[in-house]
């Protein structure tokens, strides 16, 4: 009870709240902008976060985060151009409804669906969360060093096209994280003389090069020069019955469901449970024929599913250290900064901390309602006026302010440009880049629990699969990396029988 | 073209495997273990790329960049930029990348422009040197 009081005292303060407000409206404008993802605004705001109270921190990455996903919604529903990778599915039925007129009623339904869906999530998030954490407390060394690997394994290989690309990337990540000083012998390593690097690789500056820099070079090769016309952005302000709210109910039952499960599942994202709750909607549906045609029903389920991934995918993050999408691994990053070691140990630990964030996330996404009501929708809509090429510079400064007031050494900005050019290029033959940041923020457990493991079996390597639970990760994280393999071959002789 | 740069990158990560557990061999025991491992399970991977690109045998088109000419433009100008933010100042630089990089893409109304450098260069100024107080490099118009 007293962890309860302790939790609602710490939310419900004044910066907590102002800022979870202020992200969410952010959130809308950021999703609202083809171009811009919540990846890269939240990338951008964790170098800021230093200096600030842990929960200030946390709520904005809550608000930007739930408000993104939304706000994704109104170019996909105005343009057919999804803000979000995760406003795909909306563009289905949510272009065609604004064709015939309704866009103002598409947007009404994506923001109450948006709501529902991240409610639940929070909910499941608060529910699943603790019990899994609870379980955890049998974890030694050895199950912490797994479950690092497991993490990484399962976002490696289920994120990319290619499963030994992904675990390429993570390798590259790990090492990333052996630079500078052994934190057990003290010993430097891959640090060439240069004392900048005997504190290693700032994860953050890295975070901000990997998914800041890549998008402003795609934007600046759109060339957009012209934006909107306020003609093609005027909204009819309109009603929904509530005959119509009442059916939707089945809809968002679904789909946060499907949501939720999607997000406790690692390397799925959000425009996977939106797909998924589109093809649910449309096969329970009396009429399927109306789905891509304009049925509100599509833009309910899209856009309830995929905001349902939302704190869900926060379950793996904050109870085992594996984020269920790049959102959670940014969240991971910004614990981190706060000396906060993501995994089992989090919890128990830093319970208030843990406790806080999630009602944060119940919050922002009860705020969608608030901040994405029909005015708002019309002036967050007006962003779409502005030309993508001014949005080039200005995120660039962005990038540079932001890495350069956690260190203030030029060094940095050098880094976080390298970072950017190469997570470009990575992207372009299909190297995700998650699993490199996931290496950053787990790589210095796993070697930490794996040479504890090892001291205390004196160095009997065994110890790390004897007991029950490690040997159950250790199974489940090679059969993670194995069963690509394994299917490559069955498929390849497939082909060849048939 | 997909097989080649496949080819390249996974040469290119066998290298850099390799010469990271070489580096980590002169660390004496467990310092060093991790990383070889690290560098020799890299290395593992990178010919797995290649190999797969080789065996591959047909290549499909994979672009490396939508529009060359904008690409190298915007990497070479946030290059300048960055070396230009410790010797101008960051208001002065910053203000210069706002007004230089649309223009050199194509945007051609000099008063949005120079109207749009000024607002944004002023928030910036209003939150990060007034509102959270970050100290950033002077400018070089100031400087004693």
């Amino acid at each position: 009870m007293q962890i309860v009081t302790e939790i609602l005292g710490n939310v419900f303060a004044l910066g907590p709240i102002a800022a979870m407000i202020g992200a969410s409206i952010l959130g809308v404008f950021i999703g609202a902008l083809p171009g811009l993802n919540p990846v890269m605004a939240i990338a951008l705001l964790l170098p800021l976060t230093y200096s600030m109270e842990p929960l200030i921190a946390l709520g904005m990455v809550a608000g930007i985060y739930n408000g993104s996903m939304y706000g994704g919604a109104i170019p996909a529903i105005l343009l057919r151009i999804p803000g979000t990778p995760a406003a795909i599915a909306t563009t289905f039925d949510g272009y065609p409804m604004a064709q015939q007129g309704q866009a103002a009623r598409a947007l009404k339904i994506a923001c109450w669906s948006s709501a529902l869906g991240g409610t639940a999530s929070a909910i499941a998030l608060m529910t699943i969360g603790p019990i899994l954490a609870r379980a955890t407390l049998a974890f030694g060394p050895a199950e912490y060093f797994w479950i690092a690997m497991f993490g990484m394994a399962s976002i490696s290989v289920l994120v990319g096209k290619d499963a030994a690309k992904g675990l390429m990337a993570a390798v590259l990540g790990l090492l990333l994280g052996t630079v500078g000083l052994d934190q057990l012998s003290g010993v430097p390593r891959y640090t060439f003389g240069e004392p900048w690097l005997l504190g290693g690789v700032d994860l953050i500056v890295i975070l901000v090069g990997l998914y800041a820099l890549p998008p402003v070079i795609a934007l600046a090769e759109s060339a957009d020069l012209k934006g909107l016309s306020a003609a093609d952005l005027k909204l009819e302000s309109v009603k929904v019955p509530w005959s119509e709210v009442r059916g939707m109910v089945p809809t968002w039952l679904r789909s946060s469901l499907i949501g939720i499960g999607v997000g406790i599942l690692p390397g799925a994202g959000g425009n996977i449970a939106a797909f998924l709750s589109y093809n649910a909607a449309k096969s329970a549906s009396d009429d399927p024929e109306s789905f891509g045609k304009g049925n509100p029903l599509g833009v309910a389920a899209a856009e309830c599913g995929n905001n349902a991934d939302n704190a869900a995918s926060m379950i793996p993050a904050l109870t085992l250290g594996i984020p269920g999408n790049v959102v959670a691994a940014l969240v991971l990053g910004a614990l981190l900064i706060h000396g906060l070691q993501p995994g089992p140990q989090l919890f128990h630990q830093n319970p208030g901390l843990v406790g806080g964030f999630m009602l944060q996330m119940l919050l922002t996404s009860l705020l969608i309602l608030a901040v994405g009501g029909a005015a708002a929708t019309r002036i967050f809509a007006q962003v779409q006026r502005l030309p993508g090429v001014l949005l080039v510079p200005t995120i660039l400064v962005l990038m540079v302010v932001g890495v350069y007031v956690i260190n203030g050494r030029p060094i940095d900005l050098w880094v976080m440009f390298a970072a950017g050019v190469a997570g470009y290029f990575l992207e372009k033959v299909e190297v995700p880049l998650a699993p490199i940041v996931l290496g950053l923020i787990l790589g210095p457990m796993a070697e930490q629990s794996v040479r504890r493991a090892l001291l205390i079996s004196r160095g009997d390597v065994t110890e790390l699969v004897t007991r029950p639970l490690s040997a159950v990760i250790a199974v489940a994280t090679v059969s993670l990396i194995v069963w690509p393999l394994v299917r490559g071959i069955i498929r390849r002789k497939n082909t060849r029988l048939s | 073209m997909e097989r080649r740069q496949d080819l390249v990158l996974g040469a290119l990560f066998a290298v850099l495997g390799i010469s990271a557990a070489l580096k980590a061999a002169e660390y004496s025991g467990a310092t060093g273990t991790y990383p070889m491992i690290l560098g020799l399970v890299m290395t593992a991977l990178g010919v797995i790329v290649a190999g797969k690109a080789w065996l591959r045998g047909r290549s499909t088109a994979r672009p490396l960049t939508e529009h060359k000419g904008r690409a190298a433009l915007t990497v070479a100008l946030a290059a300048v930029y960055i070396a230009l933010v410790p010797l101008l100042g960051f208001y002065t630089a910053s203000a210069l990348v706002v007004i230089v990089l649309p223009a050199v893409l194509g945007f051609r109304q000099p008063f949005y422009l120079a109207l749009a450098a000024l607002i944004f260069t002023l928030v910036v100024w209003a939150v990060f040197s007034v509102l959270l107080e970050k100290p950033l490099p002077d400018e070089f118009w100031l400087a004693q």
